[in-house]
């Protein structure tokens, strides 16, 4: 089994992917079943296509920000404002649109999507310039952003929450071709994401120069990479995918409040690391965020979905991630050491 | 040491399959051949008690139901620690996935689970809203208060107690909750009715105790000048901490809810009125609702409102035992006895 999950993801994934599908396993044999309203047939409450689908969508919108997020982590930064990001983008995207009432479907969705993606890139910007600029402690300037920017969510928005045009929840909520009742555009857009970060990451120039400044940021300096100029774009990169999950996630619920994505850092941050980026620096990549971010959301789920007292959602979920963190170093130790042996 | 990483793994599958499976064995010995009618309970908070006793209601109610109709009623509580309107969308979407026969929601963003309620009700789930409702929604029906009416209620009891003047303060609560927003609207309303009557500001805050109390105390600072708090939630008073930090003699307060921890202010005449919702109804009426539409195919009126019931010293020991009655575990004891 892990042999295949290896030829298949590759040996930093394989791991993760194995508890995925353990703990996937499980939930299957264990959700229990119900009749399908339609056919009378016993489904499993776990593994059907409905469930199987919501996770994904529940997963996209934390994954589609840990890509950004893990791009922070490697250069050795942090950034804890990307839960305010997405509710500023997705208030200004409402606002703007029911501003420029009525637009046609094209018109609605792309106006959308550009206001979200500039919001994004705008936020990235001020924080990559204040960290870059004020030479504050990243943690210091992104937790200040992080309420400034939700700040002001709250007062244009007047604390509402603000519906988006219908074409852009009919977007988002396209079927495109599979059965009524799932919904495949956020799964998709979380892999497109995932796979351009990850091309990003491992193909590109400025990607590899991202790992060297985190791995060693004097290094770096001295030969010759201009790190200011690195950092902002990896903070504007953590605000361009928090638009995109912001885009994504006020279409597919259909509104935008300056309550959205409250904590969902935290999330963002934990899907990275579980996904093996180091806090330190200089280790992650795109796949294994967007794969800790599925771990993550079925740990959450399997508390409802396994009939588990609810009130210890919080212990199971913060358990589960410092055993896939420790999990993760065992590994990393013992295949360095092989390395060293071989 | 590959061991030790294959060993790690096994040990959080095996706790977690042996949990679920204690956890299936209870359940399956408690389902027999009858029929079993799961209903998903998503509340806003499980941190809130007013939902842990709308949990207590609608499991007497499941219990009480089942025995009388001969059928077998779950309630799945579904709700997550903290407000969160995506969240809510994604477990009702969740409870239609594992094949829940209804859905009982208390709306945190209504504008964030209408659609999640409509998918519901598109693949033959129906959905019934309580406490917060999604109006425009295709739930079937709404158990609870008018929330226009509460606050309106809530002014009327307040400046009834500052016979018609003085300086107010609102607490609101969480500014995107539909329900708490009528409310403010409600109080707001009531008090231009009163030319004595001057709202200094509308303060909102987290859902938890002490970030409300926190924001009574830092707001006394902030506005001395204020002599009346119209609280449209009862959370402030959650805490012990405005017992002593409230001078009843400067300031009156009145507010929404009456739980067994908020009794003490009225027997202190910090609070001389609380405005009781019958949280324990929000669970026991909504599955009563449920059952009727669902097994027994009765109809269900949209709109069932629920009545405030007002606690005052006066009414301070009948209000006590109905808690207890309810399965409340933390009622004060001296209070039970009072006539």
């Amino acid at each position: 089994m892990q042999k295949f999950i290896r030829a298949l993801f590759g040996r930093q994934q394989s791991g993760l992917v194995l508890v995925i599908v353990i703990l996937g396993g499980i939930l299957t044999l264990f959700a229990g079943s119900h009749p399908d309203p339609e056919t009378g047939l016993a489904v499993n409450n776990f593994l059907n296509s409905y469930t199987l689908m919501q996770t994904a969508t529940n997963a996209s919108f934390i994954a589609i920000m840990a890509v950004g997020a893990t791009m922070i982590i490697i250069s050795g930064r942090i950034d804890l404002s990307v839960g305010s990001i997405y509710a500023l983008s997705g208030v200004a995207m409402a606002i703007a649109l029911r501003a420029m009432a009525p637009l046609g479907s094209l018109a609605a969705i792309s106006s959308g999507l550009l206001v979200c993606l500039g919001i994004g890139l705008l936020c990235g910007l001020l924080n990559g310039l204040m960290v870059v600029g004020l030479r504050v402690h990243p943690f210091i300037i992104t937790l200040g952003t992080m309420w400034i920017l939700r700040g002001i969510a709250f007062v244009i928005s007047k604390a509402e929450s603000i519906l988006v045009p219908d074409p852009l929840t009919d977007f988002a909520k396209s079927t495109i071709g599979l059965k009524p009742g799932l919904y495949p555009v956020p799964l998709i857009v979380m892999m497109a994401v995932t796979v351009v970060g990850m091309v990003y990451l491992a193909k590109t120039v400025a990607g590899r120069h991202i790992y060297a400044v985190g791995g060693n940021m004097e290094a770096s300096r001295y030969s010759g990479l201009r790190i200011g100029g690195i950092l902002i774009g990896v903070y504007m990169i953590s605000g361009l995918t928090a638009g995109i999950a912001a885009f994504v996630g006020s279409a597919y619920y259909g509104s935008a409040a300056c309550a959205d994505a409250t904590g969902y850092e935290l999330y963002v941050i934990a899907a990275a690391v579980v996904g093996g980026a180091s806090l330190s620096g200089g280790k992650g990549n795109a796949i294994n965020a967007t794969l800790g971010a599925v771990l993550i959301v079925l740990i959450r789920q399997s508390v409802s979905t396994l009939r588990l007292d609810q009130n210890y959602e919080w212990i199971i979920i913060g358990g589960a991630i410092i055993v896939a963190v420790v999990l993760d170093q065992i590994n990393s130790r013992l295949a360095a050491r092989r390395g060293r042996t071989i | 040491m590959k061991w030790i990483k294959v060993l790690l793994v096994a040990v959080i599958c095996l706790s977690i399959a042996v949990i679920a499976a204690v956890t299936s064995e209870q359940v399956g010995a408690s389902q027999s051949v009858r029929k079993t009618i799961r209903i998903a309970m998503i509340a806003k908070s499980s941190t809130n008690p007013v939902f842990l006793s709308s949990k207590i209601g609608a499991e007497a109610a499941a219990k009480d139901l089942s025995a009388k109709n001969g059928i077998n009623v779950v309630i799945n509580w579904m709700t997550p620690p903290t407000e969160d309107g995506q969240v809510q969308a994604q477990r009702i979407a969740q409870a239609v996935n594992e094949g829940a026969q209804a859905i009982l929601v208390s709306c945190s963003d209504a504008a964030k689970v209408t659609g999640a309620i409509n998918d519901a009700v598109a693949r033959g789930v129906p959905v019934m809203t309580f406490d917060s409702d999604a109006p425009a929604s295709k739930r079937f029906a709404y158990y609870g208060v008018d929330d226009l009416e509460t606050g309106q209620r809530v002014m009327v009891e307040l400046a009834k107690l500052m016979n018609g003047k003085g300086k107010i303060a609102i607490l609101a609560g969480n500014q995107n909750a539909p329900n708490l927003q009528k409310r403010v609207e409600g109080a707001r309303k009531e008090a231009a009715k009163s030319p004595g009557i001057k709202i200094v500001n509308t303060f909102y805050h987290t859902e938890t105790p002490q970030d409300a109390a926190a924001k009574v105390l830092e707001a006394m600072k902030a506005y001395p000048e204020i002599d009346g708090w119209a609280m449209i939630g009862g959370w402030a008073l959650f805490t012990k901490t405005l017992l002593t930090d409230l001078d009843p003699k400067k300031v009156k307060v009145v507010s929404v809810d009456a739980l067994p921890v908020e009794l003490s202010y009225v027997d202190k005449g910090i609070v001389p009125v609380l405005l009781a919702q019958s949280t324990y109804l929000w669970g026991y009426v909504s599955v009563e609702k449920i059952i009727d539409r669902v097994h027994l195919n009765k109809a269900v009126p949209q709109i069932n409102k629920m009545e405030l019931v007002p606690v005052t010293k006066s009414t301070l020991g009948k209000w006590a035992r109905q808690l207890r009655d309810w399965g409340f575990t933390d009622v004060p004891a001296e209070y039970l006895k009072l006539p």
